[in-house]
């Protein structure tokens, strides 16, 4: 149930006579272009769009650690670093959409380096709530009131979307021109490679089952974040329980796919729009809830940092995308 | 939580020291840490015990009461302060253990009452050179507040807001909807972030029975331990019964003080520094008279124990529809200071706060007792209420007069010293402010939603009764906080303040405190062997703070 | 049980707060108030050592009566039954109030100050009962103990109001009326409101380290905390000590001893 394969078969019709504009917009350029970036996904050639995508992630990233870790008061020097990466890996994401070769040496770098940040912030914050009184021993209270503890992990899949990114090939000339110059003089040095899966698998878009493997994770770390913070919350509202309940069904769709090619075409992209959807949904409730705080708007920096986090239903949605993609993937040999 | 890993240097008690400091409180903390990284040899002499946090404090009302200075004094007069709890700390760290921790600064026209508008005192100093020291401090502490404070001399916070519990949301919509500014989660010298080892606060509102977690900042957990490593001492459960003088050359020699078993021990010391706060300051000046100050040490000008300040500390409360649950997050955790300045539109002088207060069971019972009349079945039945209650305080700036003063009262304490009496009176001025106040802060509570409000009267903070100033004829000390009288003995502490602000004054305290001991370590051995006044401004030293103070935290806009 | 802290022993009907639809005495409950089921005792284990111990002590060891004479014992039991009645509490789950003020008078400890218009707080309480069997006497003809539950309820509340009946205008005179009745009041709140029975009827969390809240904002319970369930009830028909709205005292300035949560 691809729903793009069966557009791709659309596509095959012959227009019809009178089109109006609308429709015209839709067969003639619209159609084509997703047809064009589904065959570039299934080929492994969407590597600016990745780093595009990595890019704008770690933006997003960004803005939520930068502000919890405001309310941590940065009181560890520590807590730069994922502000100060996730500029880096915006930077290099948008580099590796101009340039092949950026993609494959900054984007990789930084991914990794961020990476290794993300799993050394996960490490401080389970000693953070190691250092709350009773620790470990009130898991609960500690972990609700601590350090978010899968934040910073949540933080390193964007990394890695980079770190795959570097691995892909680039999509075919862009249609801008100016890109297009930018590109082709760039991409003029091109590299031998040596053969490995991350070097022959990743870049011919077989990397199904690895993607879903990190549609898991990624859901994982976001579905409990929201468990957390909602249970916080007491459940105030009904619609706090959806993401507690989509997270677990797109995690068992994903892992799934990772045994089954067809639950890869059915249940996961199901799941992953159900996940896009509700992170919308949530993303409106959560800037509805800021603004229904004490002061609203008069307040716009204390609600921001204290209301609903703004973004997290965002990366919540964003698990999603990552689900979509995997549908779109070829599977490993 | 408070270990102390290291042994403390002792003194001998014939070695002659070079700066004794009479009480380890807010003030006293921070000079000993300060005079012992300078390398003086320094003791602190504390009349409360050095607390072991976890094995000390509870999280409870009634067990809290040994960390006040629940000894006797009488009080009177016509508006009569209670004190004890309300007012005064006993232990190392004073006041700073049980404090809320409200740290907002005082306003640059704090420094010129009397300039402007012709009531109160102003000050020898002026606010910016407070400045650096507030700055200082609200990195020792550290501050937690908004990254913008308006009010005064408008100023950002390096460490984050705090989030809000139910009476801070209730102030917050209060002021909001009245188009009132808001300054929300602080500034409250709570860690808002862990800072090295030290815990962020987990809001268990037990902030003035002694913070175990050790997220609130005290001198006990900032300064005291960076003192003792420098080779500072603390004898604790010693109580300074009397400064020593010597007539002929006018300059204190040490003091003696009771330790707990009630023995008297004599402490040799080059200057003496009295940090005991707006009631046992004077008391022991008072109680130190001798040859040639005959009405009490270094009080020619008969200024010692007068200008004793409170400020109107009104209880406002009302009740909500919705659960409040007051209990939950530190009291202190937003205020507004949009009336603090004098209005020429009001008929009276200077103005005050609101504040958000969270009182537990016992105090809310007390407050409904009084505000409401409530006892018997009212009482039982208002009580079921207390989740649905939130609670304001208004902080109003009371003027300093000469007849609220501290004296010593015939009835002597547990050592066969003379208590203190000290006498309230509100003025025009104050009563007017107070009504004022009062009225407005109920309309912020009416304006949050409240159905039901009422409100107790009660006074907050005391400070004067050894006031600062130019001229020797009207005040105790000098800038520096060096008596006029006597030069080698300084008070430094909440009594030397000559006016009061409707900011809470520990921040200010402390600050004093700060640019006091680079003022002594400025001047060196001169304090010891010479008369002469050097009135010059020391250089701040920033350096002179505890390790890890710089570098965490935002930058600050300004 | 130890009759001297059950307030009232006999646990007459009409004492009991009543049902206002039916009128009827609601039955003595274990826990009064509109958290049924809420324990704080039962989070104990979340406690901190120390607060563990005080807070345990003080609901396993009253302390013997030594201050108080016998009959000001008796007295003082009977005082403290109308400034906070417990008749809505079954027997055994009665808070002692008396044994608390007698440690207190016994230990000598005070708030930290003395009103100078006050005697010290053990005379004051002497001279007390000395007041209010005089105006007892003189009012009524009878000793305060064989009064009717509202004749002393209103003499309490002239106490109260700061009006005293007539009969003990001199001893007035050494001691503000409105004082003494705050010392009495303060004492008493300050013995029920500590023990955690009080705090599971009131639903205040209790002691919170090292494990504090997670739920600050809505007054929304905690886990472990419960959700409010308010009933009506009204105040027995014999007693004066709750009247529709506030019923300010005359003087709003009241002595407090505890801190009042201030800043
Ligand atoms: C409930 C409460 C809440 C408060 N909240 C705030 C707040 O939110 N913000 C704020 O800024 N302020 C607050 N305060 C006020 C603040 O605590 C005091 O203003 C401040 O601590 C005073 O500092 P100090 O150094 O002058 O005296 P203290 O800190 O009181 O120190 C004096 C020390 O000297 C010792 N001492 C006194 N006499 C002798 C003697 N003869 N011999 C030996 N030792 C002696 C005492 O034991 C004490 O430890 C609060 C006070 C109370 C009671």
């Amino acid at each position: 149930m691809l729903p793009f394969s069966q557009r791709n078969g659309i596509l095959e019709q012959k227009p019809r006579e009178r089109d109006n504009p609308v429709a015209h917009f839709w067969r003639k350029t619209l159609l084509p272009a997703v047809a064009e970036d589904e065959a570039h996904i299934r080929q492994g050639r969407f590597q600016r769009s990745m780093a595009l995508l990595a890019g704008a992630s770690s933006i997003l990233a960004g803005l939520e650690v930068s502000y919890e870790h405001y309310r941590g008061s940065y009181g560890q020097k520590v807590m730069w670093t994922p502000v100060i990466l996730s500029g880096a890996m915006t930077v290099a994401g948008i580099f590796g959409f101009f340039s092949k070769w950026a993609a494959r040496t900054l984007l990789r770098w930084t991914s990794a380096v961020t990476l290794l940040d993300s799993l050394a912030g996960f490490y401080f914050h389970v000693r953070g709530i190691a250092r709350k009184p009773g620790g470990w021993r009130l898991p609960v209270a500690n972990i609700i009131m601590g350090p978010p503890i899968f934040a910073p992990l949540l933080f390193g899949v964007s990394a890695y979307l980079g770190l795959i990114a570097s691995f892909l090939r680039p999509e075919e000339a862009p249609k801008f021109g100016l890109f297009r110059g930018l590109l082709r003089i760039l991409s003029a040095r091109n590299s031998g490679r040596k053969p490995s899966p991350w070097t022959v698998e990743l870049p011919s878009g077989r990397f199904q089952k690895h993607l879903a493997a990190a549609t898991v994770l990624s859901a994982f770390f976001s579905g409990f974040e929201a468990l957390y913070s909602h249970y916080k919350n007491n459940f105030r509202y009904k619609a706090q329980w959806s993401p507690v309940i989509i997270a677990p069904a797109l995690m068992t769709a994903a892992t799934m796919s990772i045994k089954s090619p067809k639950a890869a075409r059915a249940w996961l992209p199901a799941m992953s729009i159900l996940a896009i959807l509700d992170g919308g949904v949530g993303f409106f409730y959560h800037a509805r809830g800021v603004l229904r705080r004490p002061g609203g708007l008069k307040k716009p920096i204390y609600n921001i940092v204290y209301g609903p986090p703004i973004f997290a239903p965002l990366l919540f949605a964003a698990c999603g995308v990552l689900g979509l993609l995997t549908c779109l993937m070829r599977r490993e040999r | 939580m408070q270990t102390i890993e290291f042994p403390m240097r002792r003194y001998s008690e014939s070695e002659e020291i070079d700066y004794l400091i009479v009480g380890v409180g807010s003030a006293g903390g921070v000079l000993l840490q300060r005079l012992a990284r300078a390398g003086f040899k320094v003791v602190g002499i504390e009349a409360g015990p050095f607390w072991d946090t976890e094995r000390d404090w509870v999280s409870d009302e009634v067990g809290s009461h040994q960390l006040y200075w629940e000894d006797l004094r009488i009080t009177g007069g016509k508006n009569p302060l209670t004190l004890g709890a309300n007012n005064c700390g006993k232990g190392v760290g004073g006041g700073s253990v049980h404090w809320a921790a409200f740290t907002p600064r005082f306003h640059p026209s704090d420094f010129e009452v009397y300039t402007r508008d012709g009531v109160g005192a102003d000050w020898p100093i002026s606010y910016w050179e407070l400045k650096p020291y507030y700055e200082l401090l609200e990195l020792e502490m550290p501050v937690a507040g908004p990254p913008w404070y308006p009010w005064g001399d408008p100023h950002s916070y390096a460490f984050g807001p705090h989030p809000m519990g139910g009476v801070g949301n209730t102030l917050v919509r209060g002021c909001t909807n009245l188009g009132i500014g808001v300054s929300v989660g602080g500034p409250v010298a709570i860690l808002s972030g862990s800072r090295g080892k030290r815990p962020h606060c987990i809001y268990r509102g037990y902030c003035i029975q002694g913070c175990k977690v050790g997220a609130k900042a005290s001198t006990l957990i900032t300064h005291v331990p960076d003192a003792l490593a420098k080779g500072a001492e603390i004898r604790d459960r010693s109580m300074v019964s009397h400064i020593y003088h010597d007539r002929k050359t006018n300059r204190v020699t040490g003091v003696s003080y009771l330790d707990q078993d009630g023995t008297e021990h004599f402490q040799k010391a080059k200057a003496i520094i009295v940090s005991g706060y707006a009631i046992e300051t004077p008391r022991l000046l008072l109680n130190s008279a001798c040859d040639g100050h005959e009405n009490g040490l270094a009080n020619s000008s008969d200024t010692v124990g007068r200008y004793l300040m409170a400020q109107a500390g009104n209880v406002i409360l009302g009740r909500f529809d919705e659960p409040v649950r007051m209990y939950k997050a530190p009291p202190a955790h937003a205020l507004t200071e949009e009336f603090y300045e004098t209005d020429p539109n009001r008929d009276f002088a200077r103005g005050f706060a609101i504040q958000t207060v969270g009182p537990l069971p016992i105090a809310f019972a007390t407050q409904m007792m009084a505000a409401r009349g409530c006892w018997g079945w009212g009482l039982r039945r208002i009580m079921m209420d207390y989740n649905h209650w939130s609670a304001f305080g208004l902080l109003g700036e009371i003027l300093p007069w000469p007849g609220n003063r501290v004296t010593l009262a015939e009835e002597t304490d547990q050592f066969g010293l003379r208590v203190a009496h000290v006498n309230f009176d509100l003025y025009d001025n104050d009563k007017k402010l107070i009504e004022f106040g009062k009225e407005k802060v109920e309309q912020v509570m009416r304006a949050a939603g409240a159905t039901e409000i009422v409100q107790e009267a009660r006074y907050a903070h005391l400070v004067g009764a050894a006031r600062m100033g130019k001229d020797p004829a009207t005040s105790v000390v000098d800038g520096f906080g060096r008596t006029h009288d006597i030069a080698n003995l300084f008070v430094c502490d909440g009594s030397i303040l000559p006016t009061q602000g409707s900011a809470n004054p520990g921040l200010t305290i402390q600050a004093l405190a700060a640019r006091t001991a680079d003022y002594l370590i400025s001047q060196g051995t001169k304090i010891f062997n010479s008369d002469k006044r050097d009135m010059t401004s020391p250089p701040v030293r920033r350096e002179l703070s505890p390790p890890g103070t710089h570098g965490t935290g935002v930058p600050r806009l300004r | 049980m130890d009759t001297l802290h059950d307030p009232s022993s006999d646990g007459r009907e009409t004492r009991r707060p009543a049902d206002p639809k039916t009128g009827k005495s609601l039955p003595p409950l274990g826990q009064p108030g509109y958290y049924p089921g809420f324990s704080t005792l039962n989070q104990q284990k979340f406690w901190d050592a120390a607060t563990r111990e005080r807070v345990l002590r003080r609901v396993n060891d009253v302390p013997p009566i030594r201050f108080f004479n016998p009959e000001e014992a008796r007295l003082m039991k009977m005082l403290a039954a109308h400034i906070v009645p417990q008749d809505d509490r079954q027997p055994s789950r009665r808070i002692p109030i008396v044994p608390r003020i007698d440690e207190r008078l016994h230990q000598g400890r005070i708030p930290g100050y003395r009103f100078s218009t006050m005697p010290p707080d053990g005379n004051a309480y002497r001279l007390g009962f000395e007041a209010i069997e005089k105006m007892a006497k003189q009012s009524y003809g009878r000793p305060f103990q064989e009064l009717s539950w509202r004749a002393q309820d209103e003499l309490l509340k002239s106490i109260h109001d700061a009006e005293p009946k007539e009969g003990a205008e001199e001893i007035w005179k050494q001691m503000p009326v409105h004082r003494y009745w705050a010392l009495l009041v303060q004492d008493c709140v300050e013995a029920y409101y500590a023990h955690p029975w009080a705090w599971d009827e009131i639903g205040f969390g209790g002691p919170a380290y090292p494990r504090a809240y997670i739920r600050l904002e809505h007054g929304e319970p905690e886990p472990w905390e419960v959700k409010e369930r308010r009933y009506e009830w009204m105040a027995p028909a014999d007693s004066v000590s709750d009247p529709k709205g506030p019923d300010v005292a005359a003087h709003s300035e009241h002595p407090a001893h505890g801190q009042g949560g201030t800043h």
